[in-house]
């Protein structure tokens, strides 16, 4: 198989301090050209992925190929051959747009001459160039996203990482950010690994995506796929509190693939929304329960989140995982203070 | 390797030439010295001279005894500074990496494939032009306060050879790159504001204070004057005050004392070297 441009995650391990197991046996491949979505909740395990992948972490077990090379044993060839925009703005305030790329470029051992040349077409194409002489603290929030991914463009990578790029970003911020990848990918045909909890723009944008939670993958596929192993829509009955439990009459309506109940609420799987809820709603009152609310849900990939975690993706952003990506934060941060 | 090095230093004079501040605060510190404590703190040298009884019957003796052979307390002191500006200048030069950890823009750094080599040397050579300089600077303000009526100023009274100048350029470098290299080392094994600004202040004050920098070196007791010939602000100073004083109260020539100088720094940047390499190894 071509290896260019293609990456292959086989039983990566990371624990840290030999006690916090952040990412537990991942694998999957993307196929060169590829924009392959990661997704999770804050504290999932995305950048300590991303980390190992990108050469800056040794794995405590499994192994990372990149373009054909183990990441472990080449960490050099790899950081050459890839590109990774961090999750926090890494651009130097003090310099200028094109200075930040010229001296990144230097890094990758690229000539004076040719880096010029190269970060003054980059910064024309990121659209940055009315302000390519401006002192990048003066950037807004979104053209600061457009020098950092010129930054890790600047020696041509064959895959770059994206590690929550558009956080923080506004709609039109995000959307403009993306336009710039979908050019990228189509004009280069560079592999894309994008990790957020954007879960409306992996969908958008995405040709597979990978859910991980509390460092295990939990699906793999591409959003359609995902989606549509949901077998339809996803309507949501609500009940009085105290009502008998109706699940084995839901269960034995036409259409019904299957049905979650929990506390006064059932979570039903169907074929077709609109034909279900009429013949639901008349079967509960049949059996002397009041529906009280009924939503119906085309699948999305919240819905495809739920799904395979048994959690909405919503609450996993609540203070709960904002503490275990706080906690994520410090104990790399500890590593680091190693360093 | 070398375009590595060249576009990181290239960073780092951009970043120094756009903090006018920085600059302009680091002067300040050396003049105040110049100013206030040199000129405040003054002994008289004559006041031990006693022709018939001593402690010195000339007062060359007295000055060998008190100041090694400087005229004053004021030109002792002025060499001393030297010394002092070049560890005290360099102490930023650490916090600057702590201060790029923190804002992420060292972690870009670290995610290319530059050489350790390259991201410390740009950063030594960078950062250490400041110490030089100031240790330049300071000279020449100390001479020029010679030349202004009321204040005390740097009085050379030995012959300085072009041979002796490059002596003196010597000692300053190696001891700008010998706390350059330290307060460097310590910006990368750490990450933290606070620990480092402890670990500077744990280093930096013993060795002024152990050194013959400030002190006269008559005063100075026994056990002190041993300990501080084996500092390396004392043997950088000692080459500047042997140059520009002459070497009759000094046991050895300031070839001797630049070696041991030279000794200091290769063994420390051997030090830093291990530590560097193995703290921006490219796997952690």
């Amino acid at each position: 198989m071509e290896q260019r441009g293609r990456i292959v995650a086989e039983n990566l391990v990371k624990v840290y301090n030999g006690q916090v197991r952040a990412v537990d046996g991942v694998s999957f491949e993307v196929n060169a050209g590829e924009v392959f979505g990661f997704l999770g909740p804050n504290g999932a395990g995305k950048t300590t992925t991303v980390s190992m992948l990108s050469a800056g972490l040794r794995p405590t077990s499994g192994r990372a190929v990149i373009d054909g090379l183990e990441v472990s044993q080449n960490p050099e060839e790899v950081k050459r051959r890839i590109g990774v925009i961090f999750q926090e703005s890494t651009a130097d305030g003090d310099l200028t747009g094109l200075e930040n790329l010229e001296v990144a470029a230097g890094c990758y051992g690229i000539s004076a001459s040719e880096a010029r040349s190269r970060a003054r077409t980059l910064i024309e194409q990121m659209q940055l160039g009315d302000a390519a002489d401006r002192y990048a603290k003066t950037y807004s929030g979104g053209m600061r996203r457009r020098l950092e991914l010129a930054v890790g463009l600047v020696h041509r990578p064959r895959v770059i990482f994206l590690d929550e790029p558009t956080l923080g970003l506004d709609p039109q911020g995000r959307a403009g950010f993306w336009g710039f990848i979908q050019k990228l990918r189509k004009d280069i045909g560079m592999t894309v690994f994008v990790t957020t909890h954007y879960l409306d723009e992996a969908d958008e944008m995405c040709d597979r995506i990978a859910i991980i939670d509390h460092g295990k993958i939990v699906a793999t596929g591409s959003p359609n796929d995902l989606k549509d192993g949901l077998g339809g829509d996803v309507v949501t009955l609500k009940t009085h509190a105290g009502a008998s439990e109706i699940t084995t009459i839901l269960q034995a309506l036409p259409g019904v693939h299957a049905i979650q109940h929990s506390n006064d609420s059932y979570r039903a799987k169907v074929q077709s929304g609109e034909t279900f809820v009429p013949l639901a709603v008349e079967a509960a009152t049949r059996a002397g329960v009041g529906i009280t609310g009924v939503t119906v849900k085309r699948p999305s990939l919240d819905e495809v989140f739920l799904e395979f975690t048994g959690r909405e993706f919503r609450e996993e952003e609540g203070p709960n995982a904002t503490d275990r990506a706080v906690m994520m934060q410090r104990v790399r941060g500890q590593l680091q203070g190693r360093r | 390797m070398l375009r590595e090095f060249v576009a990181l230093t290239r960073r780092e004079y951009l970043k120094l030439a756009r903090n006018p501040q920085a600059i302009f605060t680091s002067l300040l510190l050396p003049l105040l010295y110049l100013l206030l404590f040199g000129n405040g703190f003054t002994i008289n040298a004559a006041s031990f001279v006693n022709p018939e009884y001593g402690p010195f019957f000339t007062l060359q003796e007295a000055l060998d005894f008190l100041f090694r052979g400087a005229p004053n307390y004021y030109s002792y002191f002025a060499g001393g500074m030297v010394g002092f500006v070049a560890v005290t200048a360099s102490l930023f030069l650490g916090a600057n990496v702590i201060f790029d950890k923190l804002f992420g823009i060292f972690k870009r750094t670290r995610g290319t494939p530059a050489p350790s080599a390259a991201v410390f040397g740009s950063r030594l050579i960078a950062g250490a032009t400041q110490p030089i300089l100031l240790s330049f600077f300071v000279l020449a303000l100390a001479l020029l306060f010679g030349h202004i009526p009321g204040l005390h100023g740097l009085d050379v009274t030995a012959t300085v050879t072009p041979f002796g100048l490059v002596e003196v350029l010597l000692a300053i470098v190696l001891l700008s790159g010998l706390f350059a290299t330290l307060f460097l080392t310590f910006g990368i094994l750490l990450d933290v504001p606070q620990t480092y600004f402890a670990a500077v202040n744990l280093i930096n004050l013993p060795v002024l204070l152990t050194s013959d920098a400030l002190y006269p070196w008559g005063t100075m007791p026994t056990w002190l004057q041993n300990v501080s010939q084996y500092n390396p602000v004392s043997l950088a100073v000692n080459v500047l005050r042997e140059v520009m004083f002459g070497s009759s109260a000094y046991p050895y020539s300031p070839g001797i004392y630049l070696l041991g100088l030279l000794g200091w720094t290769v063994g420390l940047v051997s030090i830093a070297i291990v530590l560097v390499r193995r703290a921006l190894r490219p796997l952690e």
